[in-house]
């Protein structure tokens, strides 16, 4: 029988799929997101998600700029 | 450009920024406030009204003048104008440099600089008449009454060393009771033998003070002689409080900087030394006139010279030492340049071998004679713990000495507390600091104001680039990705110690370091120096590469055969450096560094082993635009992207920036094509230096410690960094004031504030 299940493409390079991985294997079962890692650069995750992937990388993204004082 | 509004933090301004002028000019006076007489003008509200700059007057023949100058008390001057060079001299002595790309310069006016312009001889008038000749726009009433409001009290008071007193004179008793009001200075005054007078101030005839000539535009107007015909009042100070008085004095305190000078012609107390420039030394331009500036009237200024690294700053020195021609203490940073400053007082001078002396823990020469030069470290001189007896019979008589000139190398690295105790225990007529970078990352930067003087001058990096002074640098920073393996360790928390260690042993980084070494060696037969910070790495990489390294432990005779093959073997052509090199080890040789790791984000690392290869090569027509080595040398950083590294870097290089260099960011290294010939090729091997990073004690992947580590603060990780500052002449931009906001050793996140974040990465991640 055909089980489908919907979900959200991600594609990115591979630094940035090891730290969606790491997101993922740091929460608690319930919450875990990952549906599929189809390789190094392509995830399957859960379609409610994109938001949150996209805060956590810009924050970690955030942290590794500096800004020059004003 | 610092201040320039947006568009230039985070990556996407690497390449170099520059808006059109226009652009710039509008976007420049927005940010920030000023507020008169404050130190600070940008701590105030940022307000989107200063924007407008439709007020300001142009004036019909603005073309030819080369000056934006903005109520704000920023100037903005064209470095294509055909005046370039007189108002960039004019510029430096009255302003600070903010930025100093290749075709705009940004300084700020500030009561330090000012100051300091004061005080190598211009007038309140002549500031402001030469200022509005070069402004494009009639001068902004604010910038002429801040002019005058910085410098109205200065040359009232001055500070004097007779027969080892320290006196506070002035021609006007009024002056010198409101100081007294004070009572740091109240505490600081020796009331001696008897009333004179009857404020109880020391009452004396002036004696002839001779004016020298002036040969520059800026430089025709003599120093405020007030004292000329006018009877000098004084009272006597507390050697140890001359400090303290000195910092009240300043412009941000009672606004009476005190005038230090000494007329060293005049000087009968102390004996003379025979000592000439030799004829082949022949200052350049820039040097004679950093000079200049110290000895614009005849008398010697205290204060601070500012010159790249590789610029001749020891010329600098031992041509001021050969002017003032009176005994000369010479503190360098370590015994290593106490060996150079010696060589080089022989080498310039005509000073006689028995003149000359050194003071360090392995050569304790005794002083003969009754004047002479002496060279030694800080250390030796601060030390507070017991000596030898032999070494306590020096200092005793370095302690006694009036010296004429205290001659200060590095002065951005000695920790503050230091040279308190120098400058209290040795009592010096005139005090020369040098340095190439004006920085630090503690805020010690501002109370070399109070312990040296102001800034005297300070050269602009790509002039003496473009004049073939200094080596044309091609900077360039290798952006490295981190292999999937590499990453996924860096981010998990268990490896939070480790962070570093992985990003350095990255092994896409390693095969950059290995392409660039066997580019540079084998097409270019270039001599590399690779610096490593952290020791694991250091030990990893040279092994492996097969080249050797010196780091702190290294014996004397070892580094010496190492260093001696590198420059002259045909085999050895890449050495490693620990944070060991960053000063002290002299290769004039190299012209390539790679660096892999570094000093947290330290700009004052970054410009000192930059300036390891800056010292000029080959022949100097070649080396002038256009010539037939453009570059003749390259400074790589090796960053791991997505990793703390992409911060410390963007941090590291800002000084550099301010200087008008620019960063090329390299993405593709090694080249695509690349395969077994470079190292961790295969995935096993890449696996196998994971596992020794990861085994490895916490402690064996951390930094090298070295003793003589000035500035630890940049050590500690991923601080918030205040942007207030106060600085040498007030700078900002270039110097930036930093403190622990938090406790010690806690380790703070970075801005995670979106409010804070870059409106470029809001809208890339809304």
């Amino acid at each position: 029988m055909v089980n489908a299940v919907k979900g959200l493409y991600v594609s990115c390079d591979i630094p940035m799929a090891q730290f969606i991985i790491n997101m993922n294997a740091s929460l608690p079962q319930s919450q875990k997101f990952i549906i599929h890692v189809l390789d190094n650069t392509h995830l399957f995750v859960r379609s409610d998600m994109a938001g949150m992937i996209r805060s956590a990388i810009a924050e970690f993204r955030d942290a590794n700029t500096y800004e020059k004082p004003a | 450009m610092g201040h320039h509004g947006h568009g230039e933090k985070g990556r996407p301004s690497k390449k170099i920024k520059f808006a059109s002028k226009e652009e710039y000019r509008a976007s420049t006076a927005a940010d920030d406030q000023y507020e008169e007489g404050g130190d600070d003008f940008h701590d105030g509200e940022r307000e989107g009204k200063k924007m407008d700059f439709t007020k300001l007057e142009l004036k019909p023949d603005h073309a030819n003048r080369p000056l934006w100058a903005c109520a704000d008390g920023r100037i903005f001057l064209e470095t294509f104008s055909p005046l370039y060079k007189q108002a960039y001299d004019f510029l430096i002595a009255i302003a600070e440099p903010v930025c100093r790309p290749e075709s705009m310069h940004e300084y700020n006016l500030t009561p330090h600089s000012l100051y300091a312009a004061v005080s190598v001889g211009l007038e309140t008038e002549t500031i402001i008449a030469v200022l509005s000749k070069l402004s494009k726009t009639k001068l902004p009433k604010e910038m002429i009454d801040f002019i005058h409001a910085s410098t109205a009290n200065y040359g009232k008071v001055k500070l004097v060393l007779k027969k080892n007193r320290y006196f506070i004179e002035s021609p006007f008793p009024e002056v010198l009771k409101r100081l007294l009001a004070d009572d740091i200075i109240a505490k600081a005054r020796i009331s001696s033998e008897g009333m004179h007078g009857n404020d109880g101030f020391t009452v004396s005839k002036p004696v002839n003070e001779i004016e020298g000539g002036h040969d520059e535009l800026i430089n025709e107007v003599d120093v405020a002689a007030a004292a000329e015909e006018k009877e000098t009042h004084s009272f006597e100070i507390n050697p140890d409080q001359v400090e303290n008085v000195k910092q009240r004095c300043l412009p941000n305190a009672l606004n009476y900087p005190m005038m230090e000078e000494y007329d060293f012609r005049n000087d009968t107390v102390n004996p003379d030394l025979d000592m000439e420039l030799k004829p082949q030394a022949q200052p350049r331009p820039y040097q004679e006139k950093s000079l200049s500036k110290m000895f614009g009237n005849g008398r010697a200024r205290s204060g601070i010279i500012v010159l790249p690294c590789g610029a001749g700053k020891s010329l600098v020195g031992v041509s001021a030492a050969s002017r003032i021609k009176k005994s000369c203490l010479c503190l360098a940073t370590n015994a290593v340049s106490v060996d150079q400053w010696a060589f080089q007082f022989k080498l310039w001078s005509t000073i006689r071998e028995e003149q000359i002396c050194r003071f360090t823990s392995d050569s304790k020469e005794r002083f003969r004679g009754n004047v002479g030069v002496v060279v030694t470290t800080y250390n030796m001189v601060a030390f507070g713990g017991k000596r030898s007896e032999e070494s306590e019979k020096i200092i005793e008589e370095i302690r006694n000495r009036e010296w004429g000139l205290l001659l200060m190398d590095e002065v951005h690295v000695v920790p503050a507390h230091m040279f308190r105790k120098v400058i209290s225990i040795t009592k010096s007529h005139c005090k020369l600091g040098l340095t190439a970078t004006l920085v630090r990352e503690d805020e010690r930067i501002t109370d070399l104001n109070f312990l040296i003087g102001p800034k005297l001058y300070e050269a602009n990096w790509l002039d003496l680039v473009k004049g073939g002074f200094i080596a044309n640098v091609q900077c360039a920073e290798v952006w490295c990705p981190m292999t999937k393996e590499f990453f996924a360790e860096y981010l998990k928390k268990e490896n939070s110690k480790k962070r570093q260690a992985l990003y350095v042993m990255n092994p896409n980084k390693f095969r950059a370091c290995e392409f660039l070494i066997r580019f540079h060696e084998q097409q270019r037969g270039d001599k590399i120096i690779v610096f490593a910070d952290n020791l694991f790495a250091l030990t990893e990489y040279a092994m492996k590469l097969r080249k050797p390294m010196i780091y702190g432990a290294t014996s004397h005779v070892e580094r010496t055969k190492i260093l001696d093959a590198f420059k002259t073997s045909k085999e050895v052509n890449t050495i490693f450096l620990s944070k060991v090199g960053d000063n002290s080890i002299d290769i004039p040789e190299a012209n390539v560094i790679i660096q892999i790791s570094s000093h947290a984000g330290s700009r004052r690392q970054e410009a000192q082993r930059l300036g390891r290869i800056l010292r000029a090569k080959g022949r100097h027509q070649d080396r002038m635009a256009g010539g037939k080595e453009e570059y003749n040398a390259f400074f790589y950083s090796l960053v791991s992207t997505d990793t703390q590294e992409m911060y410390y870097s963007t941090k590291r290089q800002q000084f550099l920036i301010d200087q008008g260099y620019s960063f090329k960011v390299i993405t593709s290294l090694p080249p695509a094509d690349s395969g077994p010939e470079l190292s961790y090729h295969r995935l096993d091997d890449q696996l196998q230096l994971l596992g020794k990073v990861l085994s490895a004690g916490d402690d064996a992947v951390g930094l090298e410690q070295l003793d003589e580590d000035a500035d630890d603060v940049a050590l500690q990780k991923a601080r918030r960094y205040s942007g207030s500052m106060s600085a040498m002449s007030g700078a900002k931009g270039m110097v930036y004031m930093e403190y622990n906001t938090g406790k010690k050793g806690l380790i703070k996140s970075k801005p995670k504030d979106p409010t804070k974040r870059h409106q470029l990465f809001k809208k890339r991640f809304g």
